[in-house]
């Protein structure tokens, strides 16, 4: 049976879906956004992450290169992100907090990075879980041949889906990728009747116009099984973890998301009916 | 105006204006000293030299209320004060007295917990002194200890707090039954009992004792109705006039018998309170089950058309607000270990009746609205739920917590219940337990002594002299030999070696601490001998004796014990790391430890240590070490007697506390660096929480890591203490999983739970200092994170979302 490689499980996550949740990091996407904030989960593979604020300048690593430098560092300032895990092991850490899922109505969430890359391990753990009645979502960025993310939606209870802008030319611009492939899975997914939460992601300047916002809230007005429509605020939390990579942040300068477009976005959507979060 | 969590008020009974103004009065009271109680004592003790202790007591007592200064607090719908002014501390010469003389000058300078103090207050307590030296509880516990213990103390593994030198407190009255009959009724059942034939000397003291302090009690009850009186005369306000006239006609006859309304019964409840504390200096005297005594009363009032939801609210307010009149002064030494002018009156709602149903009524949720409109430290709210407690209770609480101070913690009925059951207490009787003080539990009015905090034992010191053979390596000091030979050298070839001397070590402390809790207890007895509170208790108006000489229905005490986690982690690291993986030796790491990991071979070290498994992720090898350390302490307890067995009270045994308050840091300094990677002096594990930044799962896994401790058998109090950030339950959604996240607990045998939600200038601290604040919880966008564990940019964007109240 074939590993995942993720990065972690983060308990207690209250924004990937109703009540208690465990997220999932699957690592490796196949778009390249300029405002992830999740940097080390786009290439697929292990790397590391230097935290400068915990070196001491000991030396220890001087001439060591590549992951042997997390193993010679004694102040942790090296971290290696990326873990293999079989599926027995990674449903046997997610039933730990069964309880928590039951008593809050929450459940387990595959995100990433784009759990679609991993369709089989993600689909073997998922019947795992579903033998004991855990409730699944899948955070999707929706950019995966629907092949393998039909299975993985159909064996969900819920998908989450990204739509990061209805003009094609910037989401080419900003993600790296044609949106062509994303609507159509939005649509497809729709039409197998599975819940679905849209999640709208507003980065100022960039998919925040009233235009992009009353684009992608039309189209999601088309996608029947909608019930809820997250605006996700762009911010740069994830900023220090590009100089951890030894990466540029390429939305420097970027602000992060005005209150105003948010509250427009918001407004919007409960108008026509959806239900809504405005979150970070 | 401060918004209400949930209450829609509809008409105008409840001042809320008022109430922010008494609020705002309180909350800048000045902490002084009063000497009028030590000198009213001292004369009354040197009239009745001769006389029995609790005469003499309740003598001085009855004195005390008869002399001292009486005022009502402006605007107050509550009356009664314990000293001359707003919170000032009375003193207590008779349970330890030379410590005030030596800090007169000192009290001022405190860096924390300061008492402010005049020339004329020192020289009226310097005239005292000759009269009480030698005579104090603490000059009788100090004349009665081994030196065995001296050493232990001198070796910082024990520790003892308040029994050696001030009352025992921690008792919680049975409200039920004084709201019944009153201070009258009290007398009566006194003076019936005095006319008993074949009654010892004891007996009769007692009685005596019993009748003199109730009518002193009910002097006291009118003096404060001639002081209404005499201020209503000059009030200028109309409706304050009123109210002070109401006051007057009120306390003329008031507790002679039952309470006769809502107000009189919270009044009664305050006075009993506040009585308790000029008759006796402990802390901790509690409420119990407030909601459950006071409902009736409610009830009766609200259908006779005499009181509206509205006022019982402003009762129930002013009660809460007048409580933080009251005040203790302790030596700087204790200070330190409960710091923030702490009196821990505990109050409890919710939870289930005796007979199975549930609990909780109006008034459960009028203290919870209570106590977010009086914002103060005291009473220490504390929520009881379980499958039944409707879920808006814990709503409403989860409501009261994200205003962040700290309250209520909560309490679960399906552990505390089995916990109290090991304790040959009926299935009937558990149900209606009560915390007092912090997370001790009880059943109230039914309970003798204190169900925590007798003797402490720094279990993190306990570990270290086991590395060490049983010698210090601080002091020299060596009280055992773990390999029957002198001096720190010691081998141990195995982990079960090493567990059994760990064994070894904890009995031979714990025999010394049992020893420690006696000679206090002994001089207690009568020192303590209080005929005021001992009547409220069941059993003793009947038994005719006090509270310390056996008077009480059930009588069981636990010291309490610090650092579990610490010794858990330490030996699964030498487990793991020395005798299973082998990747050091007994001898190199004790090495290491001896130099606090300095340099770059005790970094090495030290991060083996740190990344050894930790109890708090859910990881059952470390998990199920820190239970076995919980194990070997319990394993003691059976057969073990308090100095009441066999004088009435069921049980006079022991059990098992970790309510340790802020004594973890104070502990930690004292204790050399720890296998688990902790350095030398920090601070030890706060109760039975994870170790400082050992726990990196998130709070779930916490949970779970403490649900596979033998918290049904901790009926001294376990005590949880978890941090989450504001956004964490911000908006409704967030607040409801933080809701359901509570109520798990009940399926995750969790005992009680507190929680600190964070503000921006404490992350900002925490970003300058993050080895200070290695376990604040704080919310990444969506989830949880160890705040000190992000990038600075990151911490950044959180202390700004923070600060704009984002999420």
């Amino acid at each position: 049976m074939t590993d995942g490689l993720i990065s972690r499980i983060q308990r207690y996550s209250t924004r990937d879906g109703p009540g208690v949740r465990s997220t999932v990091f699957a690592v490796g996407c196949p778009l390249r956004c300029k405002w992830c904030a999740n940097p080390e989960l786009i290439e697929a593979g292990m790397k590391l992450i230097f935290h400068r604020q915990r070196c001491v300048k000991c030396g220890a690593c001087a001439g060591v290169t590549g992951s042997r430098r997390a193993g010679v560092c004694f102040y942790d300032a090296y971290e290696t992100v990326g873990v293999n895990i079989t599926v027995m092991e990674l449903a046997a850490k997610l039933l730990r907090d069964k309880a928590f899922y039951d008593q809050s109505g929450g459940g387990v969430t595959y995100s990433g990075g784009e759990p679609a890359l991993q369709a089989d391990f993600f689909l073997e753990v998922t019947k795992r879980l579903k033998a004991e009645s855990v409730h699944v979502a899948l955070d999707t960025s929706g950019h995966a041949p629907w092949d393998r993310l039909a299975a993985l939606a159909e064996a969900v209870d819920l998908v989450l889906f990204d739509i990061k802008a209805v003009n094609s030319e910037t989401h080419k611009l900003y993600t790296g990728a044609d949106n062509r492939l994303i609507l159509e899975n939005a649509q497809r997914i729709a039409d197998t009747g599975r819940e679905m939460i849209v999640r709208l992601l507003l980065v100022p300047g960039v998919n925040d116009s009233g235009q992009e916002i009353d684009g992608r809230l039309a189209f999601v007005r088309g996608l029947k099984n909608v019930r809820r429509v997250d605006i996700l605020k762009y911010h740069r939390l994830g900023a220090g973890k590009y100089a951890g990579l030894g990466l540029d942040y390429p939305m420097e300068g970027v602000p992060e998301c005005p209150e105003g477009s948010a509250r427009y976005a918001a407004e919007k959507a409960m108008d026509m009916g959806f239900e809504v979060s405005v979150g970070g | 105006m401060t918004e209400l969590l949930r209450f829609k008020p509809i008409n105008n009974d409840c001042d809320f204006n008022r109430i922010e103004r008494l609020q705002a009065r309180m909350n800048a009271r000045i902490p002084t000293i009063c000497p009028e109680r030590a000198e009213i004592i001292t004369a009354s003790f040197a009239r009745t030299e001769g006389e029995p202790i609790v005469i003499r007591r309740a003598k001085a007592f009855a004195a005390i209320l008869d002399q001292m200064t009486v005022f009502i607090e402006p605007n107050a719908l509550i009356a009664g004060n314990q000293a001359s002014v707003n919170f000032a501390a009375p003193v207590f010469p008779e349970y330890s007295f030379q410590w005030v003389i030596d800090e007169l000058d000192e009290f001022e300078r405190r860096p924390g917990d300061y008492f402010i103090i005049n020339n004329e207050v020192k020289d009226r307590l310097r005239k005292l002194e000759d009269y009480w030296t030698g005579k104090t509880h603490q000059d009788e516990v100090n004349r009665n200890l081994s030196p065995e213990n001296a050493l232990a103390v001198k070796q910082r593994v024990l520790h003892r707090g308040g029994i050696s030198m001030s009352g025992h407190g921690h008792t919680i009255p049975n409200h039920e039954f004084v709201l019944e009959i009153g201070f009258g009724g009290m007398a009566g059942i006194a003076r019936r009992n005095l006319q008993s034939d074949n009654l010892t000397r004891e007996q009769r003291d007692f009685y005596e004792a019993a009748v003199i302090v109730m009518e002193g009690a009910l002097r006291y009850c009118k003096r404060l109705g001639a002081c209404a009186k005499n201020d209503a005369a000059v009030e200028k306000d109309p409706k304050r006039k009123a109210e002070l006239l109401e006051m007057s006609v009120m306390f003329e006859t008031f507790m002679e018998s039952g309470a006769r309304s809502l107000r009189e019964a919270v009044e009664s409840v305050y006075l009993v309170h506040l009585l308790m504390m000029i008759e006796s200096n402990g802390h901790s005297f509690s409420f119990g089950r407030f909601d459950q005594y006071i409902h009736p009363y409610y009830r009766r009032d609200l259908q006779a058309g005499k009181i509206t939801k509205e006022k019982a609210l402003e009762v129930i307010t002013h009660f809460f607000i007048m409580l933080n009149s009251l005040n203790k002064i302790r030596p700087w030494g204790h200070t330190q270990y409960s710091a923030g002018y702490p009196l821990y009156s505990n109050l409890t709602v919710g939870g289930q009746k005796p007979d199975g149903t549930d609990g909780t009524n109006d008034i459960s949720f009028l203290c919870l609205e209570a106590m977010n409109l009086s914002k103060m430290p005291e009473p220490n709210l504390s929520v009881r739920f379980w499958e039944r407690s409707p879920h808006e209770l814990i709503l409403d609480s989860a409501r009261l917590i994200r205003k962040g101070f700290g309250m209520p913690s909560v309490f679960c009925d399906e552990v505390c219940v089995p916990a109290m059951m090991t304790l040959d207490i009926e299935l009937e009787t558990a149900r209606d337990y009560s915390p007092s003080g912090c997370v001790e539990i009880a059943v109230p009015g039914k309970w003798g002594h204190r169900a925590t905090g007798m003797t402490y034992i720094n279990f993190g010191k306990v570990f270290e002299l086991v590395l060490n053979n049983g010698a210090d390596p601080a002091t020299g000091i060596q009280l055992i030999r773990l390999n029957g030979r002198e001096g720190r050298e010691v081998n141990y070839k195995s982990y079960d070696e090493l567990w059994e001397a760990w064994k070894t070590a904890l009995r031979y402390y714990f025999d010394l601490a049992v020893d420690s809790d006696s000679v206090c207890d002994r001089s207690l007895k009568y020192h303590d001998a209080d005929a005021f509170a001992s009547s409220t208790i069941d059993c003793c108006l009947e038994r005719g004796k006090t509270l310390h000489d056996g008077g009480a229905m059930y009588d069981y005490i636990s010291q309490s014990n610090i650092g579990m986690s610490v010794v858990g982690d330490s030996l699964a690291a030498v487990k793991k790391l020395v005798f299973e993986d082998g990747i050091l030796t007994m001898d190199g790491l004790k090495a290491e430890l001896d130099r606090n990991f300095t340099g770059p071979e005790g970094a090495r070290i030290r991060q083996l240590c740190r990344k050894a498994p930790k109890f708090g992720n859910d990881d059952d090898y470390s998990d199920s070490i820190t239970a076995d350390v919980y194990e070997s302490y319990l394993e003691l307890l059976p057969g073990r007697r308090n100095d009441r067995a066999g004088k009435g009270p069921i049980g006079c045994g022991y059990t098992m506390s970790t309510s340790n308050i802020t004594s973890y840091v104070p502990n930690g300094f004292d204790v050399g660096a720890t296998p688990d990677g902790r350095l030398a002096g920090k601070p030890l594990n706060e109760g039975a929480s994870p170790c400082l930044a050992a726990d990196r799962e998130g709070p779930t896994a916490v949970i779970n890591s403490v649900s596979k401790l033998p918290n049904k058998r901790m009926a001294g109090g376990q005590l949880l203490n978890m941090r989450f950030s504001p956004g964490a339950l911000a908006g409704d959604e967030n607040l409801e999983k933080f809701a359901r996240f509570i109520e798990t607990g009940r399926l995750k045998n969790i005992f009680h739970n507190q929680f600190n939600i964070i503000d921006s200038e404490t992350l900002r601290k925490a970003k300058e200092n993050p080895e200070e604040y290695p376990d604040l919880m704080v919310r990444v966008a969506g989830y949880c994170a160890l705040f000190t564990t992000l990038m600075p940019e990151a911490q950044d964007a959180i202390i700004e979302r923070t600060e704009l109240g984002w999420e």
